[in-house]
């Protein structure tokens, strides 16, 4: 999704306004899809009242207070790491499915099901990441 | 970061505290995702990247939230870091809503370390208006406040006479002692020479010349500015040993006399005579007429 919010000073003044979001005439064509706005998350943020994510509040305050962000309300600590626990997920599930694809493409379990350890190794991580734009490079072991 | 061998300071104790608890956190959401074990370095590389995307969004929200005049971020700085980080705001709710979610229990904090009552010496001198309330107390008072270890000294009038008699008195005897010891000495008693050492007195063979003569101090004076004149500066250095030698006729006394006039009408011009004294003013030769 791209933002919209800063984005065109030559836009013309006759773009359509749906519920306060400005959306360029371009939109009309479809590749461009206009942000949503923040009205879903402000529900979201009073549920977040009695919900601890995994990441405890003192240790996403500290990263965040070391990056200069001092928050006013906890429950925007929350949200933060929610999304950063999400972020951390998605990337192992894609892992996970690289790590499932690799098991199953050479044909070893037709009789039984694959096994249910998974380890996740560096070689699963290295193309997940890489579908982030994120290369990491393992050093070589010397032996 | 420091290394396995240094000593860990409390700011990285605090540091590694918090990272411990990243790492719990990434192998947790590990499990719920499937894996059962996982390489060290995989869960190294994910909560590096943890620990940077969260200060990342921290960074990007204070950026978005001073960019429009505003101090406080709010949550539309929040969705706009994130949206511009690349991530789909939508998904949240639902994956906040997922079932299995393990809760981390956050690192112990540990008090600042608080002197006992009983080495508690004085009162802690408070904050200034300047210093923000959350920055730590000042230190015990003892520990800048110096204490001069020497006495006042002494300053009543009566023993401060006493001190200053006293010392002369101590002052005069040893000198007499050491000019007795290393001088001639004259003995009142007969037999007993050592005990009460007089010294020994030096008959001048002209008495009065001393209290005619100027002081050695004028006499060091005239010297000073006498130098520049190289002519009667012999005559200033032979003057001390003439009155100093005890069988200087009377000729010689005329003609040391003569000799100290003429040094101190010659060192006058440069002279500022601090002593106005009118029998220390250089002598006015009389006019000697020639009678053809």
């Amino acid at each position: 999704a791209v933002p919209v919010s800063a984005a065109v000073a030559a836009a013309p003044s006759e773009g359509a306004m749906s519920n306060g979001v400005y959306v360029p005439p371009s939109a009309a064509n479809g590749d461009v899809k206009p942000v949503v706005s923040t009205t879903p998350l402000v529900d979201f943020l009073m549920q977040l009242e009695d919900y601890t994510p995994t990441i405890p509040d003192a240790v996403t305050g500290y990263y965040l207070n070391r990056a200069g962000f001092e928050a006013s309300d906890p429950r925007i600590i929350r949200l933060i790491s929610l999304a950063a626990q999400k972020f951390i997920s998605d990337i192992a599930n894609d892992a996970l499915q690289h790590c499932k694809m690799k098991g199953t493409a050479s044909g070893s379990s037709r009789n039984k099901s694959k096994d249910k350890k998974y380890t996740l190794t560096m070689e699963d991580l290295t193309p997940a990441l890489a579908e982030y734009g994120i290369n990491v490079k393992k050093p070589h072991y010397f032996t | 970061r420091s290394g396995s061998k240094q000593p860990t300071t409390p700011a990285d104790n605090y540091y590694l505290a918090r990272r411990r608890t990243l790492q719990v956190v990434v192998s947790s959401l590990l499990t719920e995702a499937g894996f059962e074990s996982a390489e060290k370095a995989a869960v190294e590389t994910l909560t590096e990247m943890l620990q940077s995307y969260i200060s990342e969004i921290g960074r990007s929200a204070k950026s978005y939230c001073e960019h429009t005049a505003r101090t406080q971020p709010t949550l539309s700085d929040i969705v706009v870091t994130l949206v511009e980080m690349g991530f789909n705001v939508e998904t949240l709710p639902a994956y906040a809503k997922r079932s299995q979610r393990m809760v981390i229990t956050a690192p112990p904090v540990t008090n600042q370390p608080v002197t006992p009552k009983a080495l508690t010496a004085g009162q802690n001198k408070p904050h200034p208006s300047h210093i923000p309330g959350h920055f730590p107390e000042f230190p015990d008072p003892h520990t800048y406040i110096k204490t001069p270890t020497y006495r006042e000294p002494v300053s009543d009038y009566q023993v401060l006479r006493e001190k200053a008699a006293s010392q002369r008195r101590d002052v005069e005897r040893a000198l007499t002692r050491f000019m007795a010891k290393t001088g001639e000495t004259q003995s009142l008693f007969k037999d007993d020479v050592s005990t009460f050492p007089l010294i020994a007195a030096r008959p001048f063979t002209v008495p009065y010349l001393t209290a005619l003569l100027p002081s050695e101090l004028e006499m060091q004076q005239m010297e000073e500015t006498d130098s520049s004149e190289q002519d009667d500066q012999t005559d200033t250095e032979n003057l001390p040993l003439h009155m100093s030698t005890d069988d200087s006729g009377p000729e010689k006394e005329n003609a040391s006399v003569l000799q100290q006039n003429t040094s101190l009408s010659g060192s006058r011009n440069g002279e500022e005579n601090v002593i106005d004294n009118p029998y220390l003013r250089p002598v006015k030769k009389p006019k000697i007429r020639r009678k053809k």
